[in-house]
């Protein structure tokens, strides 16, 4: 393989990991407890924006950057500060947003919150303004002593081990009873709060658990990428997470890690192969045309997704056949 | 002190834009159930129309009903061709938002692959100033500020005074319960786009109007302020929509004089904020309690 061929390999790579992370905390939101976080893409930028201040150190004197910045702390701190910093946002956000509200309603309050993070992070210099953070130090690089492209590879290990991490914890909590509490509260809030279930708490804790993933795939790719600014995370990157949920099969991890692998990658990188057309906007434009109808045909042709999540119920475990019997007798009683 | 009074005066331009978008995203939801954000796209759309219409010579107020009208169509046609056969298909209120804001981003993006990232303005002077006291109109914020309160005027004697009015209100209270009284609830829904959109599209006109320059993003946003106005108001309901948007165009113009411009938006954020904690059905919310919006 070539350099060329094994640079653009390795990024693709780095990119499907911090998608795949970011699928599964959106999945555990979104697909599993229900919620429509619209400003997903908040707190994977607030994640982003911890690690760089965090991997930078304060603005030296004179700096062209004007930021508020800590440390600078060694390689895998950054990422993990970062996390703890989306879990607190995610707290105070959920704390406010999560009340009892239509889930529509709600939806729309958190594209609010969105388009308010962006406007905070582009007006003020906590994290650098419209122009943002850059020359985010590469965790290890020096240390190592690879080549460029050997750091490349090194990376996209890194990237594989952080992903490992977040599916197995991911799993792990959709398995419990935790998760299964959360799809009863998704299925039905009412039947759940009637069984004892504290719906507000178990929603809360989602959302915070997925933040603390959003925030972690930012600061693996910030610290990949080196930069960051308020363009590449307007409230349209998070319908991209959402789009490739859809497509997966949400409330399904299998399903939310196979869109992350066809929606921003597959589509988002395809269209780098397109002519320009019309103007340089063009192709742009179309490819998030194209991602918006994309969502409407599945919504409309499938809306469980590539993978459908598995039906879980009574009916399946060992004691189904009494439950039915039970059921049956109770119906016939009536 | 007369930069204050100075502030109210823009307030009330702000206001006044506010009220016809806000009053028609909340009559939207209130009759059609659907909350769409692709509001803000539509109001672009028309924006991008009446630019068109402008400087093919058009005079101002054949220029604002163009807008009217192609907002009515406009969103009249995406729920016909989008909203209508998903929730037919029985799409509910979770999958409806989705959809929402496919819809939103296909608008957006598609004004931004055929125009492009330029700025446009409409050709339309602003007049001559009026001074009343500390605060000054142009003719045209006048002409905004008066074609508001006519267009909130015919709202309230439409939906008071007349038997279709009546249907959108019984439509938009309980839509099972007016099917059952006999009324043609379908063709209401149609009719509560219709009127909508004819806001939307005035809405549209009036912001660039107001405006020095808009590109493909100017409708998206705004609908902060908008939600934040409809919000406040208590979701579905247009009067509430008047006072929210009263309260959050002067407030955002009125905090200039105490901090950077640039938290404008801010302010619709806070007063978002504070709302939903401490009441978030809004001031008026015979429909958000009935919708069970909140609880």
């Amino acid at each position: 393989m070539s350099i060329g061929v094994q640079f653009y390999l390795t990024t693709i790579l780095v990119y499907i990991g911090v998608d795949i992370i970011a699928c599964l905390g959106l999945n555990l939101q979104f697909g599993v407890a229900g919620i429509i976080n619209f400003a997903f893409i908040a707190f994977q930028a607030i994640g982003a924006y911890a690690a760089a201040a965090l991997a930078l150190g304060p603005p030296f004197p004179g700096d062209f950057q004007h930021y508020v910045g800590f440390g600078p702390l060694p390689f895998p701190l950054p990422i993990l500060v970062a996390g703890v910093a989306g879990g607190v946002a995610s707290l105070v956000v959920g704390v406010v947003c999560l009340r009892r509200l239509r889930s529509d309603y709600q939806a729309m309050v958190f594209l609010v919150v969105s388009l308010i993070a962006t406007t905070v992070a582009t007006n003020t210099s906590l994290v650098g303004g419209a122009a943002g953070l850059s020359t985010v130090p590469k965790p290890l690089y020096s240390g190592l002593g690879l080549t460029l492209v050997g750091y490349q590879w090194f990376f996209a290990a890194l990237t594989g081990a952080f992903t490992l991490c977040v599916w197995l914890a991911v799993r792990r909590i959709t398995n419990s009873p935790l998760g299964r509490a959360l799809r009863a509260v998704r299925d039905n809030e009412d039947t759940a709060q009637a069984v004892g279930k504290n719906v507000q708490a178990m929603r809360l804790s989602a959302f915070v658990i997925g933040g603390v993933i959003a925030a972690i795939s930012g600061a693996i790719l910030v610290l990949f990428i080196s930069a960051w600014a308020p363009s590449g995370w307007l409230y349209p990157e998070t319908f991209v997470y959402f789009t490739a949920v859809i497509v997966g099969g949400s409330g399904n991890n299998l399903g939310a890690a196979a869109g992350a692998m066809l929606v921003p990658v597959l589509f988002l990188e395809g269209a780098r192969f397109l002519p320009t057309l019309v103007n340089p906007t063009f192709i742009d434009g179309m490819q998030w045309v194209a991602i918006g109808a994309l969502s409407l045909a599945f919504l409309w042709f499938r809306p469980a997704g590539i993978f459908p999540e598995r039906a879980r119920g009574p009916l399946t475990d060992k004691h189904g056949g009494q439950i039915e019997r039970v059921r049956a007798m109770l119906v016939k009683a009536r | 002190m007369s930069q204050f009074v100075a502030s109210i005066g823009f307030g009330l331009v702000t206001a006044s834009i506010l009220a016809l978008a806000a009053v028609g995203f909340t009559l939207q939801f209130g009759v059609t159930n659907v909350l769409n954000l692709a509001y803000g796209g539509v109001m672009t759309a028309t924006a991008f129309i009446a630019y068109l219409v402008a400087h093919a010579g058009a005079g101002l107020a054949a220029t604002l009903a163009a807008g009217a009208l192609f907002g009515a169509a406009a969103s009249a046609a995406l729920n016909r061709a989008v909203f209508s056969p998903f929730i037919r298909r029985g799409t509910g209120v979770f999958g409806m938002i989705v959809v929402a804001i496919s819809v939103s981003v296909m608008i957006d993006n598609g004004l931004l692959s055929f125009i492009g990232p330029s700025f446009f303005s409409l050709p339309f002077s602003q007049g001559r100033s009026f001074y009343l006291g500390a605060m000054v109109f142009t003719s045209t914020e006048l002409i905004i500020i008066g074609l508001s309160v006519v267009a909130m005027l015919a709202l309230h004697a439409l939906l008071r005074y007349t038997r279709i009015g009546k249907a959108m209100r019984a439509t938009a209270a309980d839509a099972v319960l007016a099917r059952g009284c006999g009324v043609a609830t379908g063709r209401v829904i149609d009719l509560g786009w219709l009127i909508s959109g004819a806001l939307c599209g005035l809405a549209g006109v009036t912001l660039v109007l107001n405006l020095a320059t808009f590109d493909t993003t100017t409708g998206t946003e705004f609908l902060v302020p908008i939600i934040a106005a409809a919000v406040l108001g208590g979701v579905g309901q247009p009067y509430g929509a008047m006072l929210g948007a009263l309260i959050v165009g002067l407030a955002s113009q009125v905090s200039t004089v105490f901090i950077q411009p640039e938290y404008n938006t801010a302010v619709a954020f806070v007063i978002l904020i504070i709302v939903l904690l401490v009441r978030p059905t809004g001031i008026l919310s015979e429909i958000a309690a009935s919708r069970e919006l909140a609880a």
